[in-house]
């Protein structure tokens, strides 16, 4: 009989948890409390729940270590990089949840909704303090099928059902891919612990290169679905237009930050002996996806599906960041994320604003002439697309710069030319709706769904853009220091 | 003697199936779910063996939550199925074309 032992450090390992079981024990107290408020107060349970995802934000934030702290026998890891992550993940939520109060007001069971939301942050939060595959595949499809739900959440509306069922394909077809490559590494190494995998691939002899190869093969392609990399992004626009505005404004950006965060931490911890051949695999990938992403997008005539493609794009410059594969390229990654979130929600809530009966006022031709009908919305809508497009001393163009910089210094400057190429195609799509919204005659009679929520929103978000725009150094040394403290 | 290789042969073709299953299937959407299925169990059949293999136990609690979740999933992508037949009235693959461009 082996001598039972308990080294089990519960207090401070517990207590480096706390967010995710604070937004837990939350979420489901919720889904009982909803029961009990009436239909026509439904908002509590709206407001509860963006007070959930805000406090979750300040819980990461106070349980931010100096120091990286691995816990729960090395299955969970907090270190500065994975509670910046978080912070961002429950700041996308919370102000995907904002924008949801007035569109969603008028379905059936529209507390679930919420509740959902939460349990898909809980998800995507695990994601990020992954040490361990087991740890990262339950977050992940934490996040995914309350994802899946949330797309198909109108229930009555065709186009509603059909995002979610493609995408509930395409997702569990990403998940089997993503596991067929574990097992593969599994099988090198004996471990699902990244750091055993990775010291264990750095000592794997020739014999194994096949297995490594596939399993390496089919995590990238498993994640590159789930943060829609060309060729993996076909489920993307289909989605992102189905699904409801205040989702798609949710999924463009909570999900795509975790699995960055995903990424970095499988590439940088599992697989530095591999870095050539990942290399290889990603430059090929990021090719494909700025190139995707940003002609597809000057084709599309629904805002959102034209969003869509332009996320695809964004992720493709996002990846110079993965491939740069070092401190700066890291840190990258996280500035382009944090600005990606303001600028997407804002563009969002605008086209939320614009919105009526749910899906009218999403063809481009729809914002025609809107700086005379509300010159303050094409104003701030205006600020969002030229930050989309990089344009200097806006949020977007300091986002690009902190990603093309690392990519350079790494030494691949063909491929930021080339990403220079398409972002300048990018500022095309972009541009053309402000020619819309400026320069065109309105052709519907607008009547917008706006409350005091939704335009507080709009100007908070551009300032953000704006102010990183103008003094980007808080927020770049921010995410620098977050990368150096990681694992 | 049936070997690691064997299992693993298995596995891959069990999994291939599945893949091919999806992208060639032209008729409805029950028939996906079984090859996702597939696809998951040629997963747990690779877990199993390697774990086996190398004598560590961390596979097999892996299959585990993969069944666990598996069923979860599938119970998703049913309850999307029946929301999405209310609407449309068919689970033919060929009737999922309503989003294009």
């Amino acid at each position: 009989m082996a001598n039972v032992t308990f080294p089990f450090p519960f207090p401070e390992h517990l207590s480096s948890l706390m967010p995710e079981m604070f937004v837990a024990v939350i979420a489901m107290a919720l889904l009982l409390l909803d029961l009990f408020i009436p239909r026509e107060k439904k908002c509590i349970t709206a407001y509860i729940a963006i007070a959930t995802a805000s406090v979750a934000a300040l819980l990461c934030v106070s349980v931010n270590p100096a120091e990286p702290l691995v816990g729960f026998y090395g299955f969970f890891v907090l270190d500065q990089f994975a509670v910046f992550a978080k912070v961002l993940i429950c700041l996308a939520t919370a102000l995907a949840m904002v924008l949801s109060v007035q569109y969603m007001k008028d379905l059936e069971n529209v507390g679930e909704y919420y509740v959902l939301m939460l349990f898909a942050m809980l998800g995507m939060m695990l994601m990020s303090s992954a040490n361990n595959f087991i740890v990262m595949y339950l977050g992940l499809e934490l996040m995914a099928l309350c994802i899946y739900v949330l797309v198909g959440y109108q229930r009555d509306i065709l186009r509603s059902n059909e995002a979610a069922l493609k995408y509930f394909i395409l997702g569990a077809l990403s998940s089997c891919m993503l596991l067929y490559g574990v097992t593969f590494l599994y099988g090198v190494t004996g471990s699902f612990d990244f750091v055993t995998i990775g010291k264990g691939l750095a000592d794997a002899g020739s014999s194994s290169h096949t297995a490594v190869m596939l399993g390496l093969v089919f995590i990238i392609a498993g994640l590159a679905f789930k943060v829609s990399m060309a060729p993996f992004h076909m489920w993307t626009p289909d989605a992102y237009e189905g699904a409801p505005t205040p989702v798609t404004a949710f999924m463009s950006v909570a999900p795509k930050v975790a699995g960055f965060v995903i990424f970095i931490r499988i590439l940088d911890q599992a697989m530095p002996a591999l870095q050539h051949e990942y290399t290889m695999i990603l430059s090929a990938i990021a090719v494909l996806t700025m190139a995707v992403g940003n002609l597809a997008a000057i084709a599309q005539r629904n805002i959102k599906r034209m969003l869509a493609y332009s996320t695809v794009g964004h992720v493709g410059f996002v990846m110079l960041g993965l491939i740069a594969a070092n401190d700066d390229g890291y840190a990258g990654i996280l500035v382009y994320m944090s600005i990606y979130l303001f600028m997407t929600m804002g563009a969002f809530a605008i086209i939320i604003i614009m919105q009526r009966e749910g899906i009218q006022g999403e063809l481009l031709d729809d914002f025609s002439g809107l700086s005379k009908a509300r010159p303050g919305y094409a104003l701030a809508m205006g600020l969002m697309l030229f930050s989309l497009a990089g344009i200097p001393f806006l949020g977007g163009f300091w986002a690009k710069y902190a990603v093309f910089i690392a990519a350079v210094e790494a030494g691949h400057v063909y491929l930021v030319l080339y990403a220079l190429l398409f972002s300048a195609v990018g500022a095309f799509y972009y541009i053309r709706l402000v020619k819309y919204i400026y320069f065109d005659d309105a052709r519907v009679q607008f009547n917008f769904s706006e409350s005091r929520l939704m335009q507080l929103t709009v100007v908070l978000m551009a300032i953000a853009v704006v102010a990183l725009g103008v003094y980007p150094d808080p927020l770049m040394d921010l995410c620098k220091s977050a990368v150096a403290a990681m694992i | 003697m049936i070997g690691l290789s064997d299992y693993l042969i298995v596995a891959a073709a069990l999994f291939s199936l599945g893949v091919i299953g999806l992208f060639l299937n032209r008729k409805n959407v029950i028939n996906i779910l079984m090859c996702i299925e597939l696809m998951l169990l040629a997963v747990n059949i690779n877990m199993v063996a390697f774990s086996h293999y190398l004598n560590d136990l961390a596979g097999q609690i892996f299959v585990f939550f993969v069944l666990t979740v598996a069923a979860s999933e599938v119970a998703v992508g049913l309850a999307i199925l029946v929301a999405f037949y209310r609407t449309r009235r068919s689970v033919g693959t060929e009737d999922i074309n309503s989003l294009q461009g």
